[in-house]
């Protein structure tokens, strides 16, 4: 391999460090003497830069080109054959206390530029600030679990301060690094031009063009004009207290009936799940019941529950029990039963059975049906609110028709999409703190 | 779990749990008490003693007993318009559900197989997604010259969101290695489009059909009452079992409401059915061994 | 072979199985299937028993007797005299005397590495709180799996999981440890790191181990006696004495008795894998 090498000039380089995982939080004095400790070279496509064996000094930065990594198979990464480009960062091995070898076959794709430091002055530069030091460390650490999918490995990073174990895998690194990155990437400016084009469309439609069938919707304008006054014409912005009831109100049913329909649902659903017996009893006048659409049940339910407001809740409620009870039910049956068998085998009672394998083990499937169930309360309301309902925003909706205030229509419906979405993402919320073993699991396994 | 065996027990014990419920039913009915007879009196004393204010628990005894909706059903099983309420109902969840599938579709897989339009239209998608279909009713009127339209418009809605999530989701889903063997088999784009991307997305689809299906019968029975005279939105009838359900209770027959929501709840079942038979069609390779 | 010189095995006074005569006809759909046909073996206490089979053929339906998942038709299995299954009780209670580990691992993904080893004995009740965990993290030490005590199962490599899932079932003292091809779904590298831990845990445990593989190599080097199975019905066709002696390391890979009992029974073996392959026979 033809390697053309010479000296980093620091300040030249140091946005490059600044692009990598490891050295992305470092101060510029540290990245100076790191850089210093540096030097580029060069080389060819398809220059073998390491082979497995081959001992390992130095750890790679990539500045331009791509790079093929090659796990060997005794490392047992799952996905030992990696394409780098610009930012990565390899031959790690460096950092490793037993293997002072190299673990991969680096070969360049194209032509490459490459940062090289040595390892152990690496190390010594670290040393030197040991706090700085023993981040990096934990960001390597968490770049080969993430990225080279090697988590045993970091147990033999070499410590500043202390020994790495994989519980140093930092969220908050992570987040802040893939959000970096996500910014740089050209997703979100393809998301505002998303949303420029739908309401650029909505624009020029109704109020510049005023094309036949869009000239007797609301504006853009209108709406957005009416939404944020401090009078507004037709009474509801975010001003006046009367919007905020509005959505009270709606929350304040939606929550009652979810919180019905999961006290009920869910041990419901689990029962079925788990008994044989329970399930050849209910769950035909279960199913017999669920093709009914939820709003062919408004007469009935208007008759039995002679206050409206318990009617619109009981609506509320029935769709999401639905939802809630049959997707535990699933749940609970698609739990292998290798994890039964094995729970009995230990000593388990069927009752500690239940509680320490069925109920972890179907929470993933019922937080999913928690989420649908969200849904699902959100579009019973609405449609039960425009019915028989006083205030919530269903009723806004629909009272705002009659009353020929257009724009309010509007206001309503954008209201109803944030507070569902909100809703829905707090369940989401509160499903990923109780599974935390799921996120990690999904973290360092995903594709 | 192992899949349940279909053996006489459990066939009998269903039909037990069923004619259990048929009799509960009846008995709470004729008793026109609160929650029924007597003997759940002491149930209600003790909800009661729990705060739970007393309209929060139905009133049974308003419904109409089970063999009182058979009398009922069996005088409007001549009637033509009550046939005539299936058809319009069945035709209107045909009719929003393969306009849902024409559009929907291919509108998922784009997005699917192209990362710039994936960018540029899933945010926005998912931003309208949470917005209930209904809540469009309003605005769908003001903007479709006739009901029917406005009514379809709606329909399409609500299955449109469910099938794109589905063949999103399902085209993400396809294992890598499919499209590498093909590619080393040399497969043109189109070609991996055809013999890949679109069977392996079939399943999805599936799926997302048959929750749609269920999203769209709640969605046209609502927009029948609705606009059938539920509230004070819309004109002249719009006919469908929708609003032969409201009909009845402003007619004040209460056994036809029953009726009514017995026939939607077998035409949603029978629809299912059908998907769920056509799927098996279009994707035999999933039979189980 | 010198007549004195036995293949040394830790004493062990309990966990000896007796298989006798054992049918197993499973009725599917009304179409009668022997998986099982008068199967008979006895496996001393202590012992390491290997039963090589082609997929398919029911060593698993076996294991699952002994185990209590699943009943038998006729015949009787003991442990140490007493009945797990006969004809009057066709199927086995589970119970922590008799350990499974999976093919597929059952080591739950919601608990971290250290509850996993745990639960047998929490769920028992007979230690105290601290009483387990010091237990536990003491054979996690002993099995080389320091230091993952506290991720989740989902977090490490599956030979690492395959390991903390062997730990899980020595914490309770059993007497017999009935393993699934535990090691299928790992590379040959693995494999043999594997195959010396096993050896090491086994050495310094006096547990039956009645391990079920479709490796002959793996059930030679590990086991004292190799039962080799017909395809389904399953019965043993030739029963095999190991008689190199343990401790042993992968060097007896290379050694000549090694390969010579490979040349004994690789046909056999060889003989069943065509039946079941002709057969067609869906993977286990």
């Amino acid at each position: 391999m033809e390697a053309t090498a010479k000296r980093v000039i620091p300040d030249d380089m140091l946005h490059i460090f600044k692009r990598t995982m490891p050295f992305q939080v470092v101060s510029d004095p540290m990245l100076r003497k790191i850089a210093a400790r540096s030097w580029r070279a060069s080389y060819d496509a398809g220059a073998l830069l390491y082979d497995v064996g081959d001992k390992a000094d130095d750890i790679f930065i990539i500045v331009s080109g791509k790079v093929e990594h090659a796990l060997e198979p005794g490392v047992k990464a799952r996905r030992p054959v990696l394409s780098l480009g610009p930012g990565d960062v390899f031959g790690w091995a460096a950092l490793l206390e037993k293997y002072p070898a190299r673990l991969a076959k680096a070969v360049c794709i194209e032509p490459v530029e490459i940062i090289r430091i040595n390892g152990e002055e690496l190390l010594r530069v670290l040393e030197s600030e040991p706090d700085t030091g023993d981040v990096v460390m934990s960001r390597f650490a968490t770049m080969i679990t993430r990225d080279y999918t090697v988590p045993d490995l970091i147990a033999q990073l070499r410590g500043i301060h202390r020994q790495m174990h994989s519980g140093d895998i930092q969220g908050m690194n992570l987040t802040l690094y893939r959000f970096s990155l996500w910014a740089r990437s050209p997703r979100p400016y393809l998301m505002l031009i998303g949303f420029a084009l739908f309401l650029g469309f909505w624009y020029l439609a109704v109020e510049v063009w005023k094309l036949p069938r869009f000239r007797e919707m609301p504006g853009i304008t209108t709406v957005v004009k009416e939404w944020f006054s401090k009078d507004p014409t037709y009474g509801l912005s975010i001003y006046t207290g009367e919007y905020y009831q509005h959505i009270a109100m709606s929350v304040w049913r939606v929550t009652q009936a979810f919180f019905l329909a999961t006290v009920l649902g869910v041990p419901f659903g689990l029962f079925l799940g788990w008994s044989r017996t329970f399930k050849e009893f209910l769950f035909p006048a279960f199913e017999m019941l669920r093709p009914i659409p939820i709003l062919a049940w408004v007469p009935l339910a208007i008759v039995m529950f002679v206050a409206t407001e318990s009617a619109v809740i009981y609506l509320t409620f029935l769709a999401s029990f639905f939802a809630t009870a049959l997707n535990t039910m699933l749940g609970v049956e698609s739990i292998d039963e290798s994890y039964t068998r094995a729970a009995s085998c230990l000593g388990a009672s069927k009752w500690q059975v239940f509680r320490h394998v069925i109920v972890p083990g179907a929470l993933p499937f019922v937080f999913t049906g928690l989420q649908i169930s969200v849904g699902v309360s959100w579009f019973s309301l609405v449609a039960a609110e425009m019915v028989s309902g006083q205030y919530g925003l269903g009723y806004v909706i629909n009272t705002s028709y009659t009353m020929v205030r257009y724009p309010t229509i509007v206001i309503g419906m954008i209201t109803l999409g944030a507070v569902g979405y909100v809703t829905s993402a707090m369940v989401r919320m509160a499903g990923d703190y109780m599974m935390q073993w799921r996120v990690r699991e999904l973290a360092l396994g995903s594709q | 779990m192992a899949a349940q065996k279909f053996n006489t027990t459990s066939l009998a014990r269903g039909l037990v749990s069923i004619l259990l419920f048929l009799v509960l039913w009846e008995i709470g009915s004729r008793s026109k008490h609160w929650l029924g007879a007597d003997i759940f009196g002491p149930l209600r004393e003790a909800l009661g003693a729990m705060g739970f204010k007393k309209t929060y628990i139905p009133w049974i005894g308003a419904v109409p007993a089970p063999t009182e909706v058979l009398r009922a059903w069996v005088d409007v099983i001549g009637d033509a318009g009550y046939w005539h309420s299936w058809y319009m109902s069945s035709f209107r969840v045909a009719a929003g559900f393969v306009a849902a599938m024409l559009i929907g579709i291919p509108f998922g897989l784009m997005l699917a197989v192209n990362r710039t339009a994936f960018g540029i239209g899933f945010p926005v998608f998912e931003v309208l997604r949470p917005i209930p279909p209904l809540a469009w009713v309003p605005a769908s009127i003001i903007f479709w010259p006739t009901q029917e339209m406005s009514i379809a418009f709606v329909t399409f809605l609500g299955a449109f969101y469910t099938i794109v999530i589905n063949v999103v989701g399902g085209a993400r889903s396809i294992d890598g290695r499919y499209f590498q063997a093909a590619q080393s088999m040399g497969s043109s784009r189109w070609d991996i489009f055809r013999r890949i991307i679109l069977p392996g997305t079939l399943p999805s689809i599936v799926v997302g059909s048959a929750v749609g299906m269920g999203i769209t019968w709640e969605v046209v029975v609502a927009a029948e009452m609705i606009s059938g005279g539920g509230s004070q939105i819309g004109g002249t009838s719009g006919g469908g079992l929708g609003f032969f359900i409201w009909n009845s209770y402003v007619g004040g027959s209460y056994e036809q409401i029953v009726v009514g929501m017995i026939s939607i709840g077998i035409a949603g079942f029978i629809s299912s059915e059908l998907l769920r038979s056509l799927g098996k069609y279009v994707t035999p390779w999933l039979r189980l061994r | 072979m010198a007549a004195g010189m036995q293949a040394a095995r830790p004493a062990a006074s309990r966990g000896a199985i007796r298989i006798e005569d054992v049918v197993k006809v499973y009725d599917p759909d009304g179409a009668a299937v022997m998986a099982v046909d008068h199967c008979s073996l006895d496996i001393e206490p202590g012992e390491i028993c290997m039963i090589v089979g082609p997929s398919g053929c029911g060593k698993t339906t076996l294991l699952n007797a002994i185990a209590g998942f699943h009943s038998i038709t006729s015949g009787s299995i003991t442990l140490d005299g007493e009945v797990l299954c006969s004809e009057r009780k066709p199927k086995a209670e589970p119970g922590s005397d008799r350990i499974v580990v999976f093919q597929n691992g059952a080591l739950f993904p919601w608990k971290t590495n250290l509850e996993n080893v745990a639960f047998g004995p929490t769920m028992l009740g007979k230690l105290s709180k601290s009483e387990v965990t010091e237990k536990a993290l003491g054979m996690m030490a002993d099995a080389g799996l320091s230091g993952v005590e506290h991720n989740f199962p989902g977090e490490v490599s599956s030979g690492v999981r395959r390991r903390v899932e062997i730990v899980r079932a020595l914490m309770n003292d059993p007497k017999v440890l009935l393993l699934d091809e535990p090691y299928r779904a790992l590379d040959s590298l693995t494999k043999s790191v594997m195959h010396e831990a096993l050896l090491e845990i086994y050495y310094k445990n006096k547990v039956t181990i009645f391990f079920i593989t479709h490796d002959l190599e793996e059930a030679i080097f590990l086991g004292h006696k190799v039962a080799i199975m017909t395809t389904r019905p399953c019965k043993p066709k030739k029963v095999l004495t190991v008689d190199i002696p343990h401790p042993r390391d992968y060097s007896v890979l290379t050694s000549k008795r090694f390969r010579e009992l490979m040349e004994e029974t690789s046909d056999a073996v060889h003989e069943e894998a065509l039946k079941a392959f002709r057969a067609g026979e869906k993977e286990g």
